[in-house]
């Protein structure tokens, strides 16, 4: 567990980040969102101390991130930023190998960890591990930025906005091959975001900063459902609210008995996406499938209507 | 094999064999002087005169190198963060110093040889390696430092795993530079009495004798080329992995 | 934001500078006496080189500016006390002359020792970081030009320094001077013009034609690479039958064939940057700009003159900036082929060993260069204000 506590940064007289604190479960996903210039930056490079507290403190498994060297701390938690920042003089392999490298694994480890994670992140090796940075794509490169702070294992993995430089269509696709490799991996990420969209999408927990401060630490629903004030309301988005809402929900929860005619939806996709079949096809109700492909009910418009709401 | 390569292959023989053999090249020569005067330089052995030449430049241009690189590495820290400003207008205000005048004020301090030479390259070479030294270090990507800071790189590791490759392009752009001018100054060191390739320009400006003068511009100018050619194509290696820097070097 | 230093506090370059004036005071002698021109000089420390009072005054004031580049943060300060010490030293200099010059004697020479040369260089130091944190303006920077021009005017013609071994030197042949002067301007100058009235349109039609401009760049780049001596020498094979003999530097005993060579030679020089500045400059040339100006019906001719060369006037000037820079010192060289200018005080130094004569020719270079490339600079920049780039 990350155990965020009353981190404090101070510039001059600015506040710069003031008294924040969360905890961060293994094996979560946690966003940090909010405007440009919220702070949210520098409370990410606080954890792996690029800046040094003012005041506060980081535990990680109840260790104070104090008592570690600086290096070896950041040895042992991965850093994505924007642009990524590969080594143009370096090939992906060396890239990707850096870290390994300071900690002076032996050779055949470090090219067996190269090839898994190349393998991971759906880069052929025999391809990709000879390229230089500039001869990758967007999306390639970004894989390689995360490949490479996932290269010695860390116990934490800090992202800061790590899919900014991508365009649209590549950053849904990275988006959700980050989820995928979180679960599969089991890895415990905090990243920092300004998109609000991203930050419903990938957070299991979500932060919310302005202005130096956290607004509101929760799960997305509960943003929704109950935001802790004006701004934070604002910022989840009024108008596409309910939208959200049945995004965050599966159609399991919606299910009742009963049968549909037509294409049978997963138990496991979103109301949204239910809904947004219904609508096109022009029907009222759908059938439900479970993982095996047996129909276990339907799901209906109304049904989906309820939950677009908050609970009562 | 391209056109300039070729062409550097045979400007390369051609120069060999020039300083080698030049008696062989006595009827090129011949219609330039006067009846009687000597058509290739006899006071010497053109390739004794090349060798010091180039002993010279070499010297001090890697005196040059070690300190001018040590100077830049250290104003780019934190620690000499303080120099980097004044370092700036130095180097700025050095550049306009004629070489000419550094070598003539260095022989009322260390008398006519070799010494003046050597000082004039090595203090005039400095400014070139010095200038792209700064600008390599301090061009190199923040995000690639702020990655590497933040992947535990310490100090020292930034500097010499990420800091100076990706500078380096830069820096032997300097040093080729700097080269270039040692290999002119070195060429006017003969009128203080360096042993080098100007003796035998300035013995033909001495005697009146125009195939001299010709031979020695020849020589120079040919070896400059040459060099500055052969720096390039190491120049082009060191770049070629740095794909964004190839369009910057020249 | 950064929290400002205390005003107050250790400066490493102050340091050093303190630590060079300790040197320069206490240990290094602060001029050289010779009883003639060409005889071994005799070193005097500042105490035996200038009047007690005098030696005194210059050591207090030369303490007062190394403390406050010890303490002192603010530039504007430090620029103050280094002036100050300028504004003592450099006269203090010419009274040495004349105190360590025997009455009646026009043989003896005095000239400024390590100890003068250390404390000028402090000096300067001082000023030159005090100026660079400064980040003057184009105008400012001229100012500073002018008030250190000035100043050194006034001390040459207050006849304060007339004491000293290089203003006797320039005494006695105060024609040649004026001479050489001028032929090195005419060399530095005219050939510069020379290439500009030739490298730009040349230059514009590089832009134009791809193919052209890979041959004039390879092959001027090829004629930068060639030494300057080495270039002087191969022109004057072909120019050698022009020529007409002009006695070279005495001591070399050189004949030579003249300006012409060294005129040619650094005109070719001259062109690679005025060409590549020219062609980068059009190349800079927002593409939207050039569009809209035939957008609105300008011809080829209007949008080359009332748009691109406009906006590429700042990097022009910057190739134009080398070029000088590089003529002057260039220009030196020549005085060895006969050319004349600055470099033939310089050789016949050279030949009699007499620093006063090479410093003759070499500081009014120095100056000049110096000169030029500080008003360049400044019209590049006030060029770019005008053309939002
Ligand atoms: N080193 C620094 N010195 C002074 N101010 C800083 C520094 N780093 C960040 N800031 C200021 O702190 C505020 C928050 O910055 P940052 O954490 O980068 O915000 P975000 O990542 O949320 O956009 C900004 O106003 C920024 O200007
Ligand atoms: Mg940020």
């Amino acid at each position: 567990m990350i155990e965020i506590d009353r981190l404090t940064k101070r510039y001059g007289a600015t506040l710069v980040v003031e008294d924040v604190s969360f905890n961060v479960e293994e094996g979560t996903l946690t966003v940090v969102v909010g405007t440009s210039g919220a702070g949210k930056s520098t409370l990410l490079r606080m954890i792996n101390r690029l800046v040094e507290p003012s005041a506060g403190r980081v535990l990680i498994d109840g260790e104070d991130t104090r008592t570690i060297p600086e290096d070896e701390l950041r040895h042992r938690i991965g850093y994505v930023i924007q642009g990524y920042g590969l080594f143009p003089h370096r090939n992906v392999a060396d890239n990707i190998a850096t870290v390994p490298r300071l900690l002076r694994w032996d050779r055949k480890r470090i090219a067996q960890r190269v090839e898994e994670l190349l393998d991971l992140f759906q880069l052929d090796p025999a391809e990709f591990a000879h390229k230089f940075p500039h001869e990758l794509s967007g999306g390639q490169q970004q894989r390689v930025g995360v490949a490479r702070a996932l290269a010695a294992r860390p116990a934490l993995l800090l992202m800061d906005e790590p899919f900014g430089a991508l365009d649209a269509v590549i950053r849904s696709k990275a988006q959700d091959d980050l989820i995928a490799i979180q679960r599969r991996l089991g890895a415990t990420i905090v990243l920092v975001t300004h998109d609000m969209n991203e930050a419903f999408h990938l957070g299991d927990r979500i932060a919310v900063m302005d202005q130096a401060r956290l607004l509101q630490y929760a799960t997305p629903a509960e943003l929704l459902m109950r935001p802790a004030d004006d701004f934070v309301e604002r910022l989840v988005g009024t108008v596409e609210r309910p939208f959200r809402l049945l995004s965050l929900t599966p159609v399991r929860e919606a299910l009742e008995a009963g049968h549909a005619e037509g294409e049978p939806i997963a138990a496991s996709e979103s109301l949204h996406d239910a809904l947004s079949r219904l609508l096109w096809t022009g029907r009222k109700a759908l059938p439900v499938a479970d993982s095996s492909g047996a129909i276990i009910g339907r799901v209906s418009v109304d049904k989906i209507l309820q939950h677009g709401r908050p609970l009562p | 094999m391209t056109a300039t390569s070729l062409v550097r292959l045979i400007a390369f023989l051609l120069l060999a064999a020039f300083i080698t053999m030049p008696q062989g090249f006595a009827f090129l020569f011949e219609p330039l002087i006067a009846p009687g005067a000597p058509a290739i330089y006899n006071q010497g052995s053109l390739l004794v005169l090349t060798l010091q030449h180039l002993r010279t430049v070499c010297l001090a241009t890697i005196a040059s190198t070690v300190l001018a690189v040590a100077l830049g590495i250290f104003v780019t820290r934190p620690s000499g963060a303080e120099f980097l400003p004044l370092s700036r207008s130095l180097v700025n205000i050095g550049q306009t110093f004629p070489p000419i005048a550094v070598l003539a004020i260095a022989v009322p301090l260390v008398g006519f040889g070799e010494k003046p030479t050597f000082i004039a390259l090595f203090l005039y070479g400095l400014l070139p390696i010095f200038e792209n030294t700064l600008t390599g270090l301090t061009q190199v990507s923040p995000l690639a430092l702020e990655a590497a800071r933040g992947m535990g790189m310490n100090a020292r590791q930034r500097l010499v795993q990420v800091e100076l490759p990706l500078a380096l392009p830069v820096i032997l752009a300097g040093i080729r530079l700097s080269v270039i001018i040692s290999l002119g100054t070195a060429t006017i060191g003969s009128t203080v009495a360096a042993k080098g390739l100007g003796e035998v320009i300035i013995a033909g400006l001495q005697s009146n004798n125009i195939a001299f003068v010709l031979q020695g511009g020849l020589v120079v100018a040919l070896l400059a080329v040459l060099i500055h050619d052969g720096l390039g194509l190491v120049e082009r290696v060191a770049a070629r992995k740095l794909g964004r820097f190839l369009n910057e070097v020249p | 934001m950064v929290p400002p230093r205390p005003a107050l506090s250790f400066d490493h370059l102050g340091f050093v500078i303190a630590v060079l004036i300790g040197i320069a005071l206490f240990a290094a002698p602060f001029a050289t006496y010779r009883a003639t021109r060409i005889a071994s000089g005799e070193a005097r420390l500042v105490i035996e080189a200038l009047p007690f009072s005098m030696a005194a005054a210059l050591a207090l004031v030369a303490l007062g500016v190394a403390l406050g580049a010890v303490l002192a943060r603010d530039p504007l300060g430090r620029l103050g006390s280094a002036v100050i010490g300028l504004a003592v030293l450099l006269p203090s200099l010419g009274l040495s002359a004349g105190y360590l010059t025997p009455a009646d004697n026009n043989f003896a020479r005095v000239s400024p020792s390590l100890g003068f040369w250390l404390l000028s260089l402090s000096f300067s130091l001082l000023a030159v970081d005090a100026l660079a944190r400064m980040r003057l303006g184009p105008f400012g920077r001229l100012a500073a030009l002018a008030v250190g021009a000035s100043a050194l005017a006034l001390l040459l013609l207050s006849g304060i320094w007339d004491d000293l071994s290089i203003l006797k030197e320039y005494d006695t042949r105060a024609d040649s001077f004026w001479r050489e002067a001028r032929q090195h301007l005419l060399l530095a100058f005219g050939s510069l013009a020379a290439a500009c009235l030739f490298g730009i349109p040349l230059g514009v039609a590089s832009h134009r034609l791809r193919t052209l401009r890979t041959a004039v760049m390879q092959s001027l780049s090829i004629v930068q690479t060639v030494p300057s001596i080495a270039l002087f020498g191969l022109l004057m094979a072909p120019l050698g039958a022009v020529a007409a003999s002009v006695p070279l530097a005495a001591a070399l005993g050189i004949r030579g064939i003249g300006a012409a060579p060294a005129f040619f030679a650094l005109f070719l020089y001259a062109l690679l940057p005025i060409v590549a500045n020219t062609v980068a400059g059009l190349n800079q040339v927002p593409a939207a700009v050039v569009d809209a100006a035939r957008g609105m019906g300008m011809s080829a001719r209007q949008r080359l003159l009332g748009v691109e060369m406009p906006l590429a006037l700042p990097v022009i000037l910057a190739g134009i900036r080398i070029v000088l820079v590089q003529n002057l010192g260039l220009a030196t060289v020549a005085a060895l082929i006969g050319g004349g200018g600055f470099g033939a005080f310089v050789f016949q130094g050279i030949g009699q060993t007499a620093i006063d004569l090479v410093l003759l020719g070499a500081l009014p270079t120095v100056a000049l260069s110096f000169g030029a490339s500080v008003v360049l600079d400044a019209l590049v920049d006030l060029s770019k204000g005008t053309t939002p780039a």
